[in-house]
């Protein structure tokens, strides 16, 4: 027992804006939400593998976590094209006028990756896109880009403009969204991460300003034990 | 009181003009002013208003150590309110804590600091109440396990620890410090939230103002002289707090918020004065020094306090005074009772918006993003650094507050 006298159970009586204890608009993390089959995955591992391979500066594409970044989002709002219109007719549109498919992203990369694969088992003797040889996988890569690769039932150069886009921020993301693992994408550019203060810095006299990389939800800096 | 139809100021004053010799007494502005100045001295609305509904029409849940009890109908509506309230019965509720029906009234209503208002001042506040706007409103059931031997239990409690009785003011001090000492302890009731409590709910040591906690809000020791929590705020930097919420020290956004919001910004300055002359001639024993934490959690804590923090609070904890109060010296932060730190911390804060400074500034919450280790962490950064010097604070004092709050 603690006090007698008591205050009010409810604090917010007060005029002035609207504010509540405890509320926030926390980022949606994802976790946990899976769109992608294994199969897929592993196309898609080869994929972003070859647009950010790993090599003398650092972990590539899959090594951060970029699979999972986009497999979350598929998950999410972004695979089902929620904020975008959707309805027909479906015309292909000028480059300026932005997504033109009639397959929300999901569907895309879901019809995008069955169709690489039996492409590839076609052409290679039987062998998946992620069992070919690095320079096959590239000059794939490079006809999806050109608009010179044709996929069964899908745009094999959309595919290729997403997958682009997707991949670079899922190696740039905060590492809160399953991508940028070790923030080794912010590493590789020294991108300090989510600050909103550098008072304590401005007065540097132009040497490089070098902070440990911080994510929303903190770094390996933020721990006790 | 005779013939109670009267129920605004303004048909009171033509009622006077009238017949000025029956009525002149109970509602003259002189009166009905004075009772006005009472109800904020005792912030009477706060407590005896539900959210966003009439105000004096009670129905306001609070909280208790025995459960939620709500706050009844001020107003003087005849069914649901004090409308069959005679002065006597008025006095017998604000002087002894006893209802009209005998009954004996819970301490949540502050009358062990309402007894030391004098008479006069009560039947005031009774002509005034009779004045107001009269609102039926019937108040919910208390949410108690056991009324009944509650209302006995507080009985005992008053045989103990009450002391009824009118202020006895100190022939060897001046006016105003009296005056300070009766606002504090009467009407004000600091120390019921600024005092430490014992087992039964009553202030320890009769309002000793050395800090205490209500509602999961630790208050922190407002005595203002020798080693007292406001050692260091002048009397104009308490007159300022008082007045407009905040000052170069810190600002007011918990239960303190309510207390500024409708009792003390309302008060004359001459009078804020006055608890701030009372404040400052308070005296305290030097505070012991508690161990220094722990090395690591100093560590995490630093880098958690300058990634989340520092940009508002600064990275030398001087803050932005007036806008994001220092924590350097912060009597909060430094409150050997961390409640208030580890709350603001999970759940952030407002500054209270007032007459002179109705533009709030907001905190936000760290609850989510910060799991228990951490706001312990930071939170025994911000208590031992700089000249801070309070102690750590452990993961699970951390998650006890999260789930009593979460209740
Ligand atoms: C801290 C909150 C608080 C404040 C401030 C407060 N009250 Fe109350 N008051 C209560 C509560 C709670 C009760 C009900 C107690 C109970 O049910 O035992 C109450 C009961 C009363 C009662 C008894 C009514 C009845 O039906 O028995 C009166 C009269 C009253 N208050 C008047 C006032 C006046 C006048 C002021 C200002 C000078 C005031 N109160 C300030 C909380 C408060
Ligand atoms: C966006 C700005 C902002 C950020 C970021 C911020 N605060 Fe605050 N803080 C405030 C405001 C506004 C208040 C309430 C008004 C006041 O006390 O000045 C406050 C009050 C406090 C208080 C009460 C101090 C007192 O004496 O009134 C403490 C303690 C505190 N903050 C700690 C922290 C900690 C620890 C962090 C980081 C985990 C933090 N704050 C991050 C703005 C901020
Ligand atoms: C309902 C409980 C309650 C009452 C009544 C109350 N206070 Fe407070 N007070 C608090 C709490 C909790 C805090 C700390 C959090 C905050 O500032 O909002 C506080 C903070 C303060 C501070 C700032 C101290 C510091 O070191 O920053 C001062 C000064 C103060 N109160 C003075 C008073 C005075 C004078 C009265 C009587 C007129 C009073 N309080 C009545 C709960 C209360």
């Amino acid at each position: 027992m603690g006090t007698m006298l008591a205050s009010p159970a409810f604090a917010r009586t007060i005029a002035g804006l609207p504010w509540s204890p405890a509320q926030t608009s926390t980022p949606q993390s994802l976790v946990g939400q899976h769109f992608l089959t294994a199969a897929e995955k592993h196309c898609l591992d080869a994929l972003t593998g070859r647009l950010i391979p790993s090599d003398e500066y650092g972990p590539g594409a899959p090594e951060a976590g970029v699979t999972t970044f986009i497999d979350r989002q598929l998950a999410g709002f972004f695979g089902r094209g929620d904020r975008w219109y959707m309805q027909a007719p479906f015309r292909d549109g000028i480059p300026g006028q932005g997504y033109q498919s009639e397959h929300a992203p999901a569907q895309l990369y879901r019809r995008a990756l069955a169709s690489l694969d039996a492409f590839c088992r076609a052409t290679f003797g039987g062998r998946l896109y992620a069992e070919l040889e690095t320079e096959a996988q590239d000059e794939l890569l490079r006809q999806m880009e050109a608009g010179d690769l044709s996929l069964e039932g899908v745009s094999a150069e959309t595919f290729f403009g997403l997958l682009w886009e997707n991949t670079i921020e899922g190696f740039f993301c905060d590492p809160l969204y399953g991508g940028n693992r070790d923030m080794v994408g912010w590493k590789l550019v020294g991108f300090p991460g989510a600050r909103y203060d550098y008072r304590d810095v401005l007065d540097h006299n132009g040497a490089p300003v070098r902070l440990e990389p911080v994510g929303l939800m903190g770094g390996p800096q933020w721990r006790v034990d | 009181m005779r013939g109670f139809g009267i129920t605004s100021v303004i048909l009171a004053a033509a009622t006077v003009a009238a017949s000025p010799a029956t009525l002149a007494q109970d509602t003259s502005f002189a009166q009905l002013e004075r009772g006005r100045y009472g109800v904020i001295t005792g912030n009477c609305q706060a407590c005896h208003t539900a959210r966003g509904e009439e105000p004096f029409a009670g129905a306001r849940p609070m909280e208790t150590p025995f459960g939620v009890i709500y706050t009844p109908n001020i107003t003087f509506e005849r069914e649901t309110g004090l409308g069959q309230w005679t002065r006597e019965d008025f006095w017998q509720a604000m002087h002894n804590g006893r209802s009209r029906d005998g009954s004996q009234l819970y301490p949540a209503f502050p009358y062990p600091h309402f007894t030391r208002m004098p008479r006069e001042e009560v039947d005031a506040i009774y002509d005034y109440l009779s004045t107001l706007p009269q609102v039926k409103k019937e108040k919910p059931e208390n949410d108690l396990p056991f009324p009944l031997n509650i209302r006995l239990a507080v009985k005992g409690w008053n045989m103990l620890f009450f002391d009824p009785g009118p202020f006895e003011p100190d022939p060897g001090k001046s006016e105003a410090w009296n005056r300070g000492a009766y606002l504090v302890h009467g009407p004000g009731h600091c120390a019921g939230c600024h005092s430490e409590k014992n087992l039964l709910g009553a202030d320890k040591e009769s309002g000793d103002l050395r800090g205490g906690r209500l509602e999961h809000w630790s208050a922190p020791n407002i005595r203002g002289g020798e080693n007292g929590g406001l050692a260091d705020w002048s009397h104009e930097d308490i007159v300022e707090f008082l007045q407009t919420g905040r000052n170069r020290h810190s600002a007011a956004f918990s239960s303190m918020a309510e207390v500024i919001a409708y009792s003390t910004q309302h008060m004359c300055e001459k009078d804020l004065q006055a608890i701030a002359l009372y404040l400052k001639s308070l005296d305290d024993e030097p505070r012991d020094q508690p161990d220094a934490p722990d090395e690591a959690v100093m560590t995490a804590g630093q880098s958690i306090y300058a990634d989340n923090c520092s940009a508002c609070h600064t990275s030398d904890g001087s803050g932005v005074p007036r806008f994001f109060a220092p924590l350097a010296g912060s009597g909060k932060v430094r409150n050997p009772d961390a409640t208030t730190v580890i709350r603001v911390i999970l759940e952030g804060a407002r500054s209270v918006p007032t007459n002179a400074r109705p533009t709030p500034l907001s905190m936000p919450a760290f609850g989510w993003k910060l799991d228990d280790s951490q706001i312990a962490a930071v939170a025994t950064y911000i208590r031992n650094s700089w000249d801070n010097a309070s102690g750590a604070i452990s993961a699970g004092d951390v998650e006890a507050l999260r789930q009593q709050l979460a209740e």
